[in-house]
């Protein structure tokens, strides 16, 4: 390039600048995250310690609202809940997503739309798709109540009975997020190398014998990561609970994040709600590093 | 990967742009944004329910008339008591007036978050008020037990009714052809023969989502059987023998004959069961009632008439008021005020029953063309017996303690007794907690 | 012939599993309430756009789509170049006290907590600096989710491209700024846009801080807005289910047009 620009240029490079670089490079990203996430957790935390009465704070009582917490039956059975939806959603989730890109491994007529329409669930605005459920289990105006109702049935109770209520919100993860372990596991699949497959073609190998003892073992890092990514992001579940059943019947699908929202905002116990938060964000954050440890371990060995 | 890509950083950049460009154009063209008349600004936050239909459709436009620029914020019931809490409490200022559900009113007087309405020059003793409407608008309230610390707090009229929502009876008159049935019992063995009769399917309705509804849809019931909710020391007493009653009563008998989804209806799948033929009768508040005439909205209309809620040893509805009040943060404070002392007022209440809505002030109830047949039953119902919730600040929490249980009774069909036990357990340790003893 | 049938009976048997529950939803935003709840169709008898022309006279949906799509395009747009910056220099700089390392899993940190758990104090930041109900302030909150997310994604695609090609620009004369912007950034086009459609799917689509921190449609975004009609009092069933469309419509129509790259966004986190 010519003249002036080129030497602006050099003039640029000097050692100052460039010893700056990578601190003004950070600057922007870290101040934004310091500011916007960390000094709210830092609030948050200071707020756990404290009690509060209509809304502001009364005094301090140090960890007694994290020691309540282990006390408080609806806290236990919202933490139970979690863990359950979360074990079923994301097992069925994995086994679903797994056949599913086993299924589509082999190019077929067909395929390409597959693909596209199984887009649609994981990318519809989390709101709509509890509102898709809602129409669907509402025992008067739902599709199901519907479609019984044409085959000379009567109205389809899922919202109402506990136990449906919680498998309908279960399906619904199911539905919503079955895509996304898909993908992850055919985009792994396709990655895996072609020569072992071909070797045990050769050998004559039961289509059995291939997936226990080529394809699973290969896949089991993929999978294990998006096991551990599905699972990061089901216990903070809240959108499509708060459309869908608001928690009910009962307890019955009162999610951990439903129980702290109210707990918070509803009922005005700010200080314990933020002991909740606090505890609530240090299992999960345990859980995803012994994941991650375990990942590491599997893979070095 | 890399190579793989059609995309370049132009493609990239210009994709950006386009978007940047489609959203100023969206912006600037205009969404429909009404043209602001230069006017008193008002900005109201109302929760959606049909009950407000008349107010929107009729006053809105009235109170343009007088100069007030409203912007009326519909938000969802469940959403709207947290979101203007925090909205009040840290001061944030984003309404003028919330029209609050009238439990409420105790969690934002002890918050102390709302100006005082007898100072800023409404007549709280104004004699042409529903006496107990206008009762629900002070802080510490006038009569009843106080909650602690506020003992020998001087009453605040912090709230002025809005709508007098209560609930009545609606029945089918050719399922109940002599006029609205007087007890629970008629309610049923006449309800049954409609069903024989095959006019109907279900001789009642209710709401048995846990939480609010069901707490609401079984209050009326619990207060007819002669129930009494807390004792003057905030002790739990719901569950006295006559509650259990009314428990056990809602639970079986209500249950056995209402649909079978009724442990997850909400006021709309209870309103389209009684608009849509399948239901007998059903006790509730104006927002479904309003549309009983409406061919648009049910296929029944003229087959429903209102009355008194049934009674078993009296017939006493609960009240469900719209209540407005003024957050000390509001920024047009002012205009709110002045909006509020014009909707109060005798001539714009008597508008208001005009065009259909329950009024607040009784001069309007006897106007003479109310704008809804309900509106000469519910000062009946007034009249014959009609009470609030518990005045207390922590009340949200103790509704959806006992919404639960009631709610896993209605579930089993059976032991609305227990379920009372445990309930009265919890809100008796709950207020333990927050220092009510 | 038989895994001919097998194959042809599961795409049908998927497919209807995904689309069953869309064509409800829109067959239901076609009806009258009274023809949902008390005449339960299987498809609408009496269609009726009513519900649609409701949503943008009565509600507010032309607002929500615009704050959506602001508040979408500059939080992305702002998180794009300082997650960039940020991962370039972790990944081809060392800084004291090792740093470089550990940013990177500050941030993964931050990330892995549920949001929910900073929700009301950011709601009180936001109030202190006079941000709730505008669009700065999702702005600004939907940036710092995004930042943590994108120095993440940039991270990997920042070390794949080899160091020779910009030290190559600088003997040429480029500065080390100008080699990270002329060079590697261009290289790294492909993970950009990965990155930002990522961003771009999970900032719409965000309902908690939009509840939270919005009141009114001058901020209220798509989910927020769709979200107030979504009552259990006299639940609107026909608007609810309009909204639903309205409010899904952009962003699936985004994900099908940029589906390949879409694609490879979500899975490569995982399978490297």
């Amino acid at each position: 390039m010519h003249g002036a620009a080129q030497a602006r240029k050099y003039r640029l490079q000097g050692a100052g600048l460039d010893l700056a670089l990578p601190y003004l490079m950070l600057a922007p990203g870290l101040t934004i995250v310091l500011d916007v996430l960390v000094y709210p957790l830092w609030d948050g935390l200071r707020a756990s310690t404290r009690a509060y009465r209509y809304g502001s704070p009364v005094g301090d009582v140090g960890f007694q609202n994290y020691m309540r917490l282990w006390s408080d039956t609806q806290f236990l059975n919202s933490l139970w809940v979690t863990v359950k939806f979360v074990a079923l959603s994301v097992s069925f989730e994995a086994v679903l997503g797994f056949a599913l890109a086993l299924f589509c491994l082999r190019e077929f007529q067909g395929i390409r739309l597959l693909r596209t329409v199984l887009i649609i669930p994981m990318v519809v605005t989390p709101v709509v798709v509890a509102i898709v459920f809602r129409l669907i289990y509402a025992s008067d105006a739902g599709m199901l109540t519907a479609l019984s109702q044409a085959i000379g049935g009567g109205a389809v109770q899922i919202l109402g009975n506990p136990l449906n209520a919680f498998i309908g919100l279960v399906v619904l993860d199911i539905w919503e997020w079955t895509p996304l372990m898909f993908l992850i596991l055919l985009a792994g699949l396709q990655s895996l190398p072609h020569e072992p497959f071909e070797a045990a073609r050769v050998d004559g190998a039961s289509a059995w014998r291939v997936f226990a003892d080529l394809t699973f073992p290969m896949m089991r890092p993929v999978l294990a990561v998006a096991i551990v990514l599905r699972t990061i992001d089901a216990f903070g579940t809240f959108d499509q609970v708060f459309v869908l059943t608001r928690g009910g019947p009962g307890e019955a699908t009162r999610l951990i994040s439903i129980y702290g929202y109210d707990t918070a905002f509803k009922f005005q116990q700010t200080g314990y709600a933020a002991a909740l938060f606090v505890t609530i964000g240090l299992v999960v954050l345990a859980l995803a590093f012994s994941a991650i440890r375990l990942l590491r371990r599997v893979d070095a060995s | 990967m890399m190579h793989s890509s059609r995309l370049t950083r132009r493609s990239v950049i210009r994709g950006g742009l386009g978007l940047a460009l489609a959203t100023t154009a969206l912006t600037t063209l205009g969404m429909p944004m009404p043209a602001r008349a230069a006017g008193k600004k008002v900005i109201i936050g109302a929760f959606a329910d049909g009950g407000l239909t008349p107010f929107k459709q009729k006053i809105i436009p009235l109170a343009k008339e007088q100069g007030f620029d409203i912007e009326f914020l519909e938000d969802e019931y469940g959403v709207t008591l947290e979101k203007w809490f925090a909205d009040a409490q840290s001061g944030a200022g984003q309404y003028d007036v919330y029209l609050l559900d009238d439990p409420w009113v105790p969690q934002f007087g002890a918050a102390n978050v709302l100006e005082d309405l007898g100072a800023g020059g409404i007549d709280g003793s104004d004699k042409d008020w529903i006496g107990s409407m206008i009762d629900m608008g002070y802080w510490p309230p006038q009569m009843g037990p106080r909650v602690k610390g506020f003992e020998n707090a001087k009453p605040t009229l912090i709230c002025v009714p809005f709508v007098g929502d209560l609930q009545t009876l609606t029945y089918r008159n050719d399922v109940f052809t002599g006029g609205a049935p007087k007890t629970w019992d008629e309610v049923i063995a006449k309800g049954k023969e409609g069903v024989a009769a095959g006019k109907i399917k279900y001789p009642v309705v209710f709401r048995g989502v846990s939480g609010n509804p069901i707490v609401t849809s079984w209050y009326p019931i619990f207060l007819s059987f002669g129930g009494s909710f807390f004792d003057d020391k905030w002790n739990p007493i719901f569950n006295s023998a006559e509650g259990k009653a009314s428990a056990d009563f809602f639970v079986g008998t209500m249950k056995q004959n209402a649909p079978s989804g009724v442990v997850e209806f909400d006021s709309d799948q209870e309103g389209a069961a009684i608009l849509g033929g399948d239901a007998g009768a059903i006790i509730q508040y104006s927002g479904n009632a309003l549309k009983a005439d409406d061919p648009a909205q049910t296929k029944m209309a003229g087959k429903l008439d209102f009355g008194v809620v049934p009674k078993q040893q009296s017939a006493i509805a609960q009240m469900g008021i719209f209540i407005a009040g003024v957050p000390k943060s509001a920024p047009n404070k002012a205009n709110a005020i002045e909006f509020l002392k014009w909707y109060v007022s005798a001539e714009t209440q008597a508008k208001l029953s005009e065009a259909g809505s329950i009024p607040v002030k009784r001069s309007a109830f006897g106007i003479a063309k109310p704008g809804n047949r309900l509106i000469p039953v519910a000062l009946k119902q007034l009249d014959a017996g009609a009470l609030p919730r518990p005045r207390t600040p922590d009340w949200a929490k103790v509704e959806e303690l006992l919404g639960i249980e009631l709610n896993k009774a209605l579930q089993a069909g059976s032991g609305g007794g227990e379920a009372l036990d445990r309930a009265a357990k919890q809100v008796k340790d709950y207020l333990t907690t927050a220092g009510y003893y | 012939m038989r895994t001919r049938l097998a194959r042809i009976l599961t795409t049908v048997f998927v497919l209807a599993v995904v689309l069953l529950p869309i064509y409800w939803l829109v067959s239901t935003s076609l009806k009258s309430n009274r023809e949902i709840t008390q005449e339960g169709t299987l498809y609408p008898h009496v269609p009726t756009l009513d519900n649609y022309v409701r949503l943008f006279t009565e509600k507010q949906f032309g607002s929500y789509l615009t704050n959506s799509l602001v508040v979408t395009f500059f939080s992305v747009a702002i998180a794009l170049v300082a997650g960039a910056m940020g991962a370039y220099a972790i990944v081809r700089f060392r800084l004291p006290f090792a740093m470089e390392g550990k940013v990177g899993l500050f941030l993964l940190t931050l990330r892995i907590i549920p949001p929910v758990v900073i929700l009301i104090p950011v709601y009180l930041l936001m109030l202190h600096l006079g941000l709730l109900d505008t669009w700065l302030g999702l702005i600004v909150t939907y940036t710092a989710f995004n930042v943590t997310f994108c120095v993440w994604m940039m991270e990997s695609f920042f070390r794949e491209i080899p160091v020779d090609l910009e030290e190559a620009a600088m003997v040429d004369g480029d500065s080390r700024f100008g080699a990270f912007r002329r060079i590697t950034l261009p290289l790294a086009a492909p993970g950009l846009a990965a990155t930002a459609i990522f961003a771009v799917l999970v900032t719409f689509n965000e309902f908690l801080f939009a509840l939270a921190l919005t009141a009114t449609p001058r901020a209220m975004t798509m989910p927020r807005g769709t979200a107030t009609l979504i009552g259990r009092i006299d639940t609107d069933w026909a608007s609810m289910a309009a909204a639903g469309v309205i409010g899904a419509l952009p962003i699936v129509f985004f994900a099908l047009l940029v589906q390949r790259h879409l694609v490879r966004g979500l899975t490569m986190g995982a399978v490297k």
